[in-house]
């Protein structure tokens, strides 16, 4: 068994609903695989770096998850073909940090300024 | 608040002034040790961007490790780190 970090970027249009089908279906494939998932995190809109494909903003969904290769092979082949995504990313890693989440932090901090501003 | 950043300036600027000689400008040139192996360092990570961002030009270049004095290991994670980050558009 190994664990593994997934990260889908979204397209900026796509509704809340459609974000939610999309994490649903993922982690079907998932579990139809006889992986675990150990944690999902929505990142929310982000600004992106760089325009891709005419998006300036994109969803984040992060999955931290815990099972064979296989699973993967699995997952990139159903997102290569899926339009509403942008890019995807696997990294194997040795630990899950559970506790540190960057991007909740960030949220936080930028309504702080908005109220000051 | 603009008179204790000018006091901090005159500070470091003394400090500098005893250890450099006349023709070393280079403010990186005392820093030693790495700062991302000492104790209690932040691990480094793709998802970490603020950490990353101290690690690249402002024209979004990797810096290297000879300016920014991080050891060899480290550098290689954090550059595989960075081209990750790149790649979801964080950076």
């Amino acid at each position: 068994m190994n664990l593994y970090e997934h990260t889908i970027v979204v397209k900026q249009d796509t509704s809340t609903a459609q974000i939610k089908k999309l994490t649903e279906k993922y982690s079907k494939i998932v579990e139809t695989n006889d992986g675990n998932i150990v944690q999902t995190e929505n990142w929310g809109l982000l600004n992106l770096s760089y325009i891709i494909k005419k998006n300036k903003k994109a969803n984040y969904i992060h999955f931290k998850i815990k099972g064979n290769g296989k699973i993967i092979k699995e997952l990139e082949k159903n997102e290569s073909i899926d339009q509403n995504l942008l890019r995807y990313l696997t990294v194997k890693v040795k630990k899950f940090d559970l506790e540190e989440k960057y991007f909740s932090k960030n949220d936080e901090k930028e309504k702080k300024e908005n109220n000051k501003n | 608040m603009i008179k204790r950043k000018k006091l901090k300036n005159k500070k470091n600027k003394q400090s500098n002034f005893a250890k450099l000689s006349i023709f070393q400008n280079n403010k990186y040139k005392f820093k030693k040790s790495c700062p991302l192996s000492v104790k209690g360092a932040p691990t480094i990570d793709y998802k970490n961007i603020r950490l990353l961002k101290k690690y690249i030009s402002e024209s979004g270049r990797i810096l290297p490790s000879r300016i920014t004095s991080v050891s060899l290991k480290k550098q290689k994670e954090l550059s595989t780190s960075i081209k990750r980050a790149r790649l979801l558009a964080l950076l």
